[in-house]
């Protein structure tokens, strides 16, 4: 199925041998140039997209295969993606690629998502930086999506191998200017591109009137209200222009310190405790400065600590709980155990699979950010206490935790707008800076924690544990985290409304994702799929409904009592969070891993089968209403989605092309040790070439 | 019953393992089945039964101010603990649940004087559910390369084998009485499975008794005969499922594996699983993590890897899909064994007839595969899992295992199955109970010596007649991907196997959050069967109106649907029960459904009737519907009986119950 453009690098040679080294004989690059030349393979660009430079005669792995085979083709580079362009592209476009990526192709990789670029020289692996003296034979990316490309840079031209690989380390490791984005080229080319969708209800917070309608929507209007104090943003550049305070606050207390120390509204629970969140107050050692800064949250204490108020618990996340460090370290670990270079290195790790894992301690960190998001919602629902949520810059651990509370109390952070429309409040307009936290401008390594990230893991946990509260699925969520990567929508790409407001009006600019009021997923995938993000289980969901007759102190008694009642898909949600059900997010993490796939199997199967009977009933509930109203009109059959779902393999709608071969092959991975015939020709070849070094 | 010490105990508390809820104050009663626990909450009257058959250990923990505190583990990995407030009846308990929990007689078993009060014909019919020689016929079989032999007849070649074995054509009864003396106990080669598609079979025996240099001419034609049974290969496999130092170990006791010098065109193949030793400590090691009361992240991760337990689910499952992948990509037949070629053997050939042929993914097909691959070729059932007092080293989970495996393909292909988790947690739940006569005895040949069939009832028949329970509602028949083998990858890697919550802490979390999904679905699939059903009698409606109106004649139309509903059991099913006074005789005038359901539901996550009422309590110990709300609006009586009389009426009924036995 590969067509004429691959070279089957081992496959007639004798010995195999996994190395980064490829077979292929000299009068095989020259026919095979040919057919490159003759071929005219289309570079598809976005608009206002630029190509900067290029190299023929690219070698791409195939990864799945332990024996060296790959495609020829080009690699590009824009200014918005690194590109493989195959030589049999045109063959792959049948029925299967019916769910793609609309923006980013199987070979595509946005600048923003490459983590690592390795290069091979003499078959040593080093990660390339900076100005290179050496070029490498072979190029290896590692993806912040989990792929990894492997690139033979051998049969190209030396020049061509110069441009493109110093290209590519240029373009994605230098630094960049914040207006250097591709965003706001794509914006300009791309203006009034975009029809607003008027189905899309996502809240943006942007406006006054979005505010109020969130206080009225919580009830917390008898208590706060919605302040314009930072219009324009006169007060506070981290802040966003406008934000809920408590009633009695007068509004000079916000302009003391620019915003800090203020409690700032975040959600109001049924029962009228409120979740609020505040920036501590600058460090100072004048014994003078630090005085008046005491009387100051000594009043502010008071307004908040009297009724109507409730009792004020506050939660330090700076110091009483996980650090950004900590985040980042266990991520770096865990995202090794996915990015895996080859098979045999694949196997290897597999085998310590269970403690690899723990060794991260991603899942512990996931764990107990769940663990702090009940522990609040126990104190706001069986105390009756207001949280305060406390930390440096509000906008890392606050924006995690206070949207983690809200998905589980507020059934309406479970829909599909109603989730954009919380990420928008407490993320983008909350000041997460996404620009540092995901290293966009690659300034420093040291503001880069995945703590967005780690959120929709959270989230993952839940719509695992609880798929029927969600009226999106868990191919929402990956969507999601990829689009962190993608500039073209704005949402994931500032680090404050302040500066992304002084930076389109500066270029009097509305990119698609605010002027449609949409998120990143719409329009991200063909309508169709629609249907597979859109978790049907999760049809109407209702008020929320509590039933708190007994609850304790104390948080254990809290959870043990909500998990030994019947769950209330539309009330109050909490996830199991005992060891064995922190289970890693295979869809996002497995996802390209060869190894890893299930072929007419996994959840997918689930989903489709799902689908197929969702459809039976609406056609048969179709035909009833017809008979109903006795009417002879003739309906056209409903397309069937996902027709072909026994063939579609676990890593649906990802990793579309990977496919397993099928041969007839007797396992030598898992029993290696017992080293069939094949497994020591490999060992002598690879002595008789370390003899060689 | 002589065994009981005292039939009940008052002021007992059962803890609440999981959660801090208060422990409950309830009484205890032992009858000559089963231990109850009833709470004294007077309007719900919560109990907890668990048979003798499921403990696996009694612990007596040091006495502390509130009494004495008693820990019974179960089979079905329940864990109860209760707390006495009287040393000496605490004692007494122990001492009486040691030896109940411990049956030396096979009549002691629950299954003889289980009644689900079926009559005789209705039992005999029970048993014929499944056919093993229906079966052989579906694989193709006799044909011309395989016969069924009768050499096994009384079974005078090999005692745990069945008498009806299909063996190669070209297989005399001297090469096959000749190989059996070469192979250890007797057990030869003979076949599992026939690949109809290509001819190919999977065949199963124990070690040859080779030693260093010792060789069998009949059993070397024996392997032959097997090849030649497959005119589309030119040689065979040989599987040794052992790793190859155990298997090297057992030369120097005269026993170990082919020599492929001697045999020609065989290829040799060790695959390394474990024996079952290493199997019962690493199942200890994990049940020791799932004891932990909320294990954290590390706690966990480390303790299933500690354990090693996936790795071993993982080796079995591996050499599983190297023998079907050798049967239906290479046309190759496949001899597998291991040391008897019971225990391993069974559970790689049942592993791979899973993988190749949709039929044993069926709720039907399955029992037939357990029939066949487990108790037809003499799995010692009463040995692994301790029905009758024995060495404890027997002792060992083997069929668990293959039922894990099950779950763990389920969970990779959940529209490749027809049956459901709780399917499988009830068959597990009965392998141990003894309520049923299927896994009793250690052979074919001591089940018909003890009339096993005469004297109790099969559970096939029982999950047959409640199949709507165990139905999985993504599986289609005529779906493509269940026509055929699943594809599984060459070795599927360790990211793939998940921790089985659903079977080892089932009592610790009440619902499980993936069956509720299930249970939405099915809930799904019975709206879309309604409304099918309305279609259709609306269409019928409909027609009758067109012919009417043709015919200028008017008839009432009465056709009225009538949805078929599977509803569980109604109560006037168990309108003949017993009343909570005579908890002992239940085993004798429960109806069918109740007192399998009794224990069974214990074992349950949610059903659908749970789900619907939306019942409150779901939590660890509720049990079964039918014995608490029915029992408890059925006697208003209930909460007055005289204790006295309670006792007296169990001693009557349990000597009744032995008499008839």
């Amino acid at each position: 199925m590969l067509g004429k453009g691959v070279v089957g690098g081992g496959g007639g040679t004798k010995a195999p041998k996994p190395s980064f080294v490829s077979y292929v004989r000299p009068e095989e690059i020259h026919t095979n140039e040919k057919e490159v030349t003759e071929k005219e393979v289309t570079l598809h660009l976005l608009p206002g997209e630029q190509l900067l430079c290029e190299a023929s005669t690219v070698l791409k792995y195939v990864q799945e295969d332990s024996c060296q085979r790959g495609v020829y083709g080009r690699l590009v580079c824009t200014d918005f993606k690194i590109a493989f362009l195959g030589d049999d592209e045109s063959a792959l476009d049948n029925g299967e690629t019916q769910f793609k990526n609309k923006v980013i192709g199987e070979n595509d990789i946005t600048l923003h998502c490459v983590d690592q670029i390795y290069g091979v020289f003499d078959e040593k692996k080093k990660s390339l930086f900076g100005q290179l003296k050496k070029y490498p034979e072979k190029l290896i990316i590692h993806c912040k999506d989990l792929r990894v490309f492997h690139f033979c840079l051998r049969y190209t031209k030396e020049e061509e191998v110069k441009r493109i690989v110093s290209g590519i380390i240029h373009h994605t490791q230098a630094p960049k200017l914040l207006k250097r984005l591709f965003l706001f080229s794509y914006a300009t080319a791309a203006q009034n591109n975009t029809a607003t969708d008027p189905k899309n209800h996502t809240v943006m917070f942007d406006t006054l009137k979005d505010w109020c309608w969130e206080l009225e929507r919580t009830k917390g209007n008898v208590k706060y209200k919605a302040v314009s104090v930072n219009e324009g943003y006169r007060i506070s550049e981290r802040l966003p222009a406008y934000f809920v305070v408590p009633i009695p606050l007068p509004e000079e207390d916000v302009q003391r310190f620019q915003g800090h120390g203020i409690p700032i509204w975040c959600w109001s629970c049924h029962n009228g405790s409120t979740l609020l969140k505040m920036s501590a107050l600058p460090k100072e050692q004048d014994d003078g400065v630090l005085q008046i800064q005491k009387s100051f949250s000594d009043g502010i204490y008071k307004i908040i600590h009297r009724p109507p108020y409730e009792i004020v618990k506050t939660e330090d996340l700076s110091n009483n709980f996980i650090s950004l460090q900590e985040i980042q370290t266990a991520y770096s670990k865990f995202k090794q155990l996915f990015l895996i270079d080859n098979s045999t290195e694949f196997w290897d790790t597999d085998i310590k699979w269970f403690s690899l894992l723990e060794n991260s301690s991603w899942l512990d960190i996931i764990r107990r950010c769940l663990k702090k998001a009940i522990e609040i919602i126990e104190c706001l629902e069986a105390q009756n206490m207001n949280i305060l949520l406390l930390e440096e810059n509000a906008s890392d651990l606050c924006c995690l935790l206070s949207s983690l509370v809200q998905v589980m109390m507020d059934p309406h952070c479970r829909t599909k707008t109603g989730f954009q429309s919380l990420i928008q409040k407490e993320w983008v307009m909350g000041g997460h800076c996404f620009l540092d936290r995901c290293n966009h401008l690659r300034q420093s390594d040291k503001e880069e924690v995945p703590v967005f990230l780690l959120f929709l893991d959270c989230v993952w946990q839940l719509v695992h544990q609880h798929s029927p509260a969600f009226e999106f699925t868990e191919t929402y969520l990956t969507v999601l985290s990829d689009s962190l990567y993608i500039p073209i929508f704005s949402t994931f790409f500032f680090n404050s409304p302040h500066q992304k407001d002084t930076n389109m009006h500066q270029r009097q600019l509305s990119l698609p994702l605010t002027q449609s009021k949409s998120s990143p997923k719409r329009g991200f995938f063909r309508e169709e799929t629609d249907h597979l993000i859109k978790n049907l289980l999760g049809k109407r969901i209702s008020k929320l409904i509590n039933s708190s007759d007994e609850l304790q102190d104390n948080f254990r008694e809290f959870y043990d009592s909500w998990h030994s009642k019947p769950t209330d898909y539309h009330g109050l949600l909490l996830p199991h969070i005992e060891g064995p059900e922190i289970k890693v997010w295979a869809q996002r993490y497995l996802r390209w891993i060869p190894e890893a796939q299930i072929l007419g199997g996994g959840r997918v199967a689930t989903m489709s089968k799902l689908l197929e009977m969702m459809e039976e009933v609406q056609s048969l509930q179709e035909k009833i209403d017809e008979r109903h109203h006795s009417q002879e009109v003739l309906q056209a059959e409903a397309p069937c989605l996902l027709r072909n779902s026994a063939r579609l393999s676990s890593l649906f709608p990802f990793a579309l092309l990977q496919r397993h071969s099928s041969k007839p092959v007797l396992p030598t991975s898992g029993w290696k040790a017992l080293g069939d015939e094949e497994d020591l020709a490999k060992r002598e070849d690879e002595f008789v070439d370390l003899g060689d070094v | 019953m002589e065994h009981i010490r005292t039939p009940k105990v008052e002021n007992v508390r059962l803890v609440d393992r999981v959660s801090s809820k208060k422990a409950v104050l309830g009484t205890l009663y032992l009858t000559a089945t089963h231990v109850i626990f009833v709470e004294n909450v007077p309007d719900a009257r919560k109990e907890t039964w668990i048979l003798h058959s499921q403990i696996s250990t009694i612990e007596k923990q040091a006495t502390t101010a509130t009494g004495c505190p008693l820990l019974i583990r179960c089979k079905n990995f329940q864990i109860i603990q209760l707390i006495i407030p009287q040393e000496r009846d605490c004692h007494d308990v122990y001492i009486s649940l040691t030896r109940l929990a411990r049956p030396v007689k096979y009549e002691e078993l629950y299954c003889f004087s289980f009644n689900p009060k079926l009559d005789k014909e209705e039992r005999e019919q029970g048993w014929m559910l499944i056919d093993l020689s229906e079966e052989y016929k579906r694989m193709g079989l006799p044909n011309n390369y395989w016969q069924l032999s009768d050499v096994n007849r009384d079974y005078k070649v090999c005692d745990s084998y069945p008498t009806e074995l299909y063996v190669p054509k070209s297989a005399t009864a001297h090469i096959i009485v000749g190989s059996s003396k070469f192979r250890s106990r007797r057990r030869f080669p003979a076949l599992s499975y026939y690949y109809k598609d290509n001819h190919a079979s999977i065949c199963r025996s124990s070690q040859p008794l080779s030693g260093f240099s010792a060789r069998c001419l009949e059993d070397e034609q024996m392997l032959q005969a097997i090849r030649k049974a497959n005119p589309g290969s030119d040689f065979i496999y040989v599987v040794d499922t052992r790793p190859k130092l155990n298997a090297m170990a057992n030369r120097a006791a005269g026993k170990g594996y082919e020599n492929e010098d001697n045999y020609s065109n065989i290829k040799f193949q060790f695959i390394g699983i474990e024996n079952i030793h290493v199997m019962r400590n690493s199942l200890q090691k994990m049940l020791e993590v799932c004891e932990l009361k909320s294990p954290s992240m590390s706690d966990f991760l480390w303790g299933l890897e500690n354990s090693g337990w996936l790795r071993h689910i993982k080796a079995i499952m591996d050499a599983g899909i190297f023998i079907a992948k050798a049967v239906s990509e290479e046309g190759a037949s496949v001899l597998v064994h291991c040391s008897d070629g019971w225990d391993r053997t069974a559970q790689v050939c049942s592993v791979a007839s899973l993988l190749l042929d949709p039929h044993y993914r069926t709720l039907k097909g399955f029992m037939v595969l357990i029939e066949k691959d487990w108790i037809s070729f003499g799995h010692k059932f009463n040995h692994r899992y301790g029905n009758l007092d024995g060495d404890p080293k027997e002792i060992s989970p083997v069929i668990d295992q293959f039922i894990e495996c099950v779950w763990q393909l389920m969970e990779q292909f959940p529209c490749a199955f027809e049956f459901n988790e709780r399917f499988l947690i009830h068959i597990q739940h009965h392998i141990y109970s003894c309520q049923f006569g299927n896994f009793l005895c250690n052979s074919q040949k001591e089940r018909r010596e003890l009339k096993i069939q005469e004297r109790t009832y099969s559970l096939w028949a029982h999950l047959w007649k409640n199949r709507a329970d165990y139905l999985n509602p993504l599986f289609r028949a005529d779906h493509s991907q269940n026509q055929g083998c699943l594809h599984l990858p060459v070795a599927p890697c360790n990211s793939m196997y998940k921790f089985w919550s659903g079977m080892y802490n089932r009592f610790e979390k009440g619902m499980q959050p993936r069956q509720s999904v299930t249970d939405y679905l099915m809930a799904v699939k019975e709206e879309s069967q309604q409304l099918e059903e309305e279609l259709e009698a609306l269409e019928e409606r409909l027609e009758k109106i067109q012919k009417v109106q043709l015919n200028h004649i008017t008839v009432k139309s009465n056709k009225q649907s009538e949805p078929s509903k599977h509803s569980g059991f109604s109560t006037s099913d168990n309108s003949t029960a017993n009343t909570p006074q005579d908890y002992s005789g239940n085993m004798k005038s429960f109806p069918s459904r109740s007192p399998s359901q009794g224990d069974e539901d214990s074992a349950l996550i949610l059903t659908q009737d749970n789900l619907k009422s939306s019942d409150p309590d779901l939590s660890v110990n509720s049990d079964q519907e039918s014995g608490v709300e029915d029992l408890s609006c059925r006697s208003p009586s209930g909460g007055e009986r005289a204790p006295s009389e309670d006792s007296g009426k169990d001693r009557d009924s349990d000597e009744a119950v032995f008499l008839t036995a």
